[in-house]
């Protein structure tokens, strides 16, 4: 049998690369979801990992770090934030 | 055919609900309203919600300690920032207790200076029990009932009983909050 293709769709899936039903410790939303002032998830909502290995939506621990009673400290562990690189 | 009148009665209650409390609309709101579904279910405490889903109360019977005996009453306030600011709790009650002023303000480092946004509602009232399980003198906001905690125990826990009938001491008159025989029964 010969088949000639004249049209076909591609469908891919992707997720962010964190252990399966986690979510984001500030906002409790899955990090496969995205921050609570967000609508779509993807590149415009990214996470944010920091070398304590903690990890957060990017614009959660943003809010937290603008705010002054945070003095630039993981939320978990209060250790100064550094972004792992 | 029973089993399928009760499952729409419960989808009615359900629907009855939601439509009392729509779901969250702003994050606050919809944390909160996962935050209170989530609650471990403590025997000494009491959730009592208000039409707000950012307003309820509190009410904790302490099983031990100083304070065992009475009944406490604690409001819930929950700014639109939350959880990025802690929640406001104020003791509703006037009690002699080293940690909380008789207006009902409340020293309790995680409702200030050692709030973060990972921290929960649950958190709070574990840290609230704390207080009543284990006054801590060493950070007071009423510093004659510390003072009092850390010189003269005894004496101490005979001022918290009084106070907790409703007597006056010194000049201030406090709110008889004894549950009594109520005490042990299920709420």
């Amino acid at each position: 049998m010969k088949i000639t293709i004249t049209d076909w769709k591609d469908v891919a899936g992707w997720r962010w690369d964190v252990p399966d039903d986690e979510v984001c410790g500030i906002c409790r939303v899955p990090f496969d979801a995205c921050c609570p002032t967000c609508k779509i998830p993807g590149d415009d909502c990214p996470l944010i990992w920091g070398e304590c290995s903690h990890v957060f939506h990017m614009h959660c621990l943003l809010k937290w770090l603008e705010a002054e009673s945070s003095q630039q400290q993981c939320p978990m562990d209060r250790r100064p934030w550094v972004t792992a690189k | 055919m029973h089993k399928i009148w009760a499952q729409r009665k419960a989808e009615a209650a359900v629907q009855k609900l939601e439509q009392k409390r729509p779901a969250g609309s702003t994050p606050a709101e919809r944390l909160l309203q996962k935050e209170l579904s989530e609650l471990v279910e403590l025997k000494d405490t009491k959730i009592i919600p208000t039409e707000s889903i950012l307003k309820f109360n509190m009410l904790y019977r302490p099983s031990e300690g100083y304070y065992k005996g009475g009944e406490f009453e604690f409001k819930f306030v929950i700014g639109t920032n939350f959880p990025h600011e802690p929640p406001k709790v104020l003791c509703t009650n006037h009690i002699y207790h080293p940690n909380i002023d008789t207006a009902g303000n409340i020293c309790l480092n995680i409702l200030r200076e050692d709030w973060k946004p990972v921290l929960n509602i649950q958190a709070v009232i574990f840290g609230i029990r704390m207080l009543f399980q284990e006054p801590n003198p060493e950070d007071p906001l009423n510093k004659d009932a510390a003072k009092q905690m850390v010189n003269n125990p005894q004496e101490f826990a005979r001022i918290v009983k009084s106070s907790m009938s409703g007597y006056r001491i010194g000049d201030v008159e406090y709110d008889n909050v004894l549950v009594g025989l109520e005490h042990d029964k299920a709420w």
